[in-house]
């Protein structure tokens, strides 16, 4: 379990420039915890000092919108870390987070982990390289963001077309900052369907018979002799259905 | 008793989509496990059995042999489900009970049927036979557009009469003409259908207007669809696209038949 929990650890992107032995180090100084569904993990104001990776089982991670109702930003589940920024700010918690099913948690204490950064001075540099990376990432998303939702006020959807296929072929090492990707491009389609759809305002259709040319080809039709006696060997037909 | 039901698509113009019809309400109620036989009674310009991947090399005996006494209804019937071929939509009809009675493509056939004129009689018979001989639930006719003779033979046998229209002044004006017949017929269920409609008409509207117009219920409103017309000769449309808008409204006029009594 050990080896699962550093597996995890080097793909946590804080950790992602430190080194083997010294994640091998944090692994060994998590705990487990254990967690009934519904039980709260993370309560949102409070001070966070502590990560936890999920490694095995689902939770949720709520806020409240005004209206008082609870909303549910993500879910996670194994292999997932949550609350890494508490190791480094020690700021409250921005949301709550509730087991979804019975759960199993590791926990990494924000003092345990300062223990480590004393000891290594490689680390918090390493750490730093993370994040630089990881904020550079980022920006650049939000660069682009902010360059296609003007776009997007402007009633121009041209890019979606353009952009969508490079952005999914190249793949991201950011899960929430591919996430925030695709459904922003699929806001834009919703938006651009609607607008679309309102565009095309529904027309109605309007008939007239001719009266006078239906009766005058129904004469024609049933005038015949052919029709006549097909009227006739129906009728039979239907009787003779009728009594099986 | 418990007889099985014959099903006639007509419509008063040509190309409104009777034969695509047919063969997917066919195939539909096929799918749900009924015995189902497909007549094509346009003999003058046979289209059916392309539908069901039929060419001119599978096809064994037809209508027409039988109109002139050469064969008899069983040798006719194809069975689709047996030899369900050439895409994936007509593969999900493997192991049905769906079988077709094609009519000839043999120009000569042809002329000499038309030529010579139907046994309307035999024709009557023939229908009736295959209810009988292969057990079936339903029988669809695809029949020839207008209302010549072996048309309104159809229609005067039918339980169920689909008259297919487009949805335009000319169309309207044919189908009152046909659903008067149909009356004067005593065909007990009459249900209408609009195919190639544009997606730009309300069709709520449009199934409101229709209604009132002749009396009878439209049980379903298909849109024109450039993808049917770039499919439908290689495939069921709607057993490939079931969840196209086309499929899912053919699906609802497919219930309408299975709920008749
Ligand atoms: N809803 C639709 N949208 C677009 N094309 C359609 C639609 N329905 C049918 N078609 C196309 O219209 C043509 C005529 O269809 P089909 O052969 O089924 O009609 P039909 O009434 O049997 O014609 P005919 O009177 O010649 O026997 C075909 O090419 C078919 O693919
Ligand atoms: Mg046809």
């Amino acid at each position: 379990m050990k080896s699962d929990v550093l597996n995890q650890l080097q793909k946590t992107a804080i950790f992602k420039n430190v080194s083997d032995d010294i994640l091998a180090e944090v692994a060994i100084k998590a705990s487990t915890r254990k967690l009934v569904k519904d039980e709260v993990l993370i309560r949102k104001g409070e001070k966070g000092d502590s990560l936890f990776l999920i490694h095995d089982g689902w939770v949720k991670i709520v806020t409240v919108d005004s209206k008082g109702d609870e909303l549910i930003i993500n879910k996670c589940g194994p292999g997932e870390t949550i609350g890494e920024m508490a190791l480094l700010d020690g700021e409250t918690r921005s949301a709550t987070v509730i087991a979804l099913t019975e759960a199993e948690v590791l926990e990494l204490k924000q003092d345990v982990f300062e223990e480590i950064l004393k000891q290594r001075s490689d680390v918090p540099l390493a750490i730093i390289r993370s994040y630089s990376e990881r904020l550079r990432f980022s920006t650049t998303y939000i660069e682009k963001a902010i360059d296609w939702s003007q776009k997007t006020a402007e009633g121009d959807y041209s890019f979606v077309e353009q952009i969508q296929p490079l952005v999914e072929g190249a793949g991201s090492n950011d899960d929430k900052a591919a996430q925030l990707l695709s459904a922003f491009f699929a806001m834009v389609r919703r938006v651009k369907e609607r607008e679309d759809g309102l565009k095309q305002q529904l027309e109605k259709l309007t008939f007239e018979i001719d009266q006078a040319r239906r009766k005058q080809e129904f004469d024609e039709i049933t005038s015949t002799e052919f029709y006549a006696n097909l009227k006739e060997q129906a009728k039979a037909l239907r009787q003779k259905r009728a009594q099986g | 008793m418990n007889k099985g039901k014959i099903v006639s698509i007509h419509s008063f113009r040509g190309g409104t989509g009777k034969s695509n019809t047919t063969a997917n309400l066919a195939a539909q109620v096929a799918m749900t496990g009924k015995r189902v036989g497909v007549v094509d009674t346009d003999i003058q310009s046979p289209g059916i059995h392309v539908l069901f991947g039929l060419d001119e090399t599978k096809m064994g005996k037809t209508m027409n042999d039988f109109l002139h006494g050469k064969a008899t209804i069983r040798e006719i019937g194809f069975s689709i489900g047996e030899h369900s071929s050439g895409g994936e939509g007509r593969a999900k009809l493997a192991g049905k009970n769906l079988w077709l009675f094609p009519s000839s493509i043999r120009g000569r056939e042809i002329s000499q049927i038309l030529k010579e004129g139907i046994d309307f009689n035999l024709l009557n018979e023939g229908l009736q036979k295959t209810i009988t001989e292969f057990d079936l639930d339903y029988l669809f006719i695809d029949t020839h557009p207008g209302l010549n003779e072996e048309t309104l033979l159809s229609i005067a046998t039918s339980d169920i009469l689909i008259i297919i229209l487009r949805p335009d002044n000319q169309d309207l004006q044919g189908t009152s003409v046909t659903v008067d017949i149909a009356r004067s017929l005593d065909v007990p269920n009459l249900l209408l259908m609009v195919n190639k409609a544009l997606p730009k008409y309300d069709f709520v509207e449009l199934k409101k207007e229709i209604e009132d117009k002749f009396n009878a219920p439209v049980t379903g409103i298909l849109p024109l669809s450039f993808d049917l017309a770039d499919n439908a000769s290689n495939d069921l449309f709607s057993l490939r696209f079931p969840d196209h808008d086309w499929s899912k409204a053919l699906r609802g006029v497919a219930k309408a038949v299975l709920a008749v009594e």
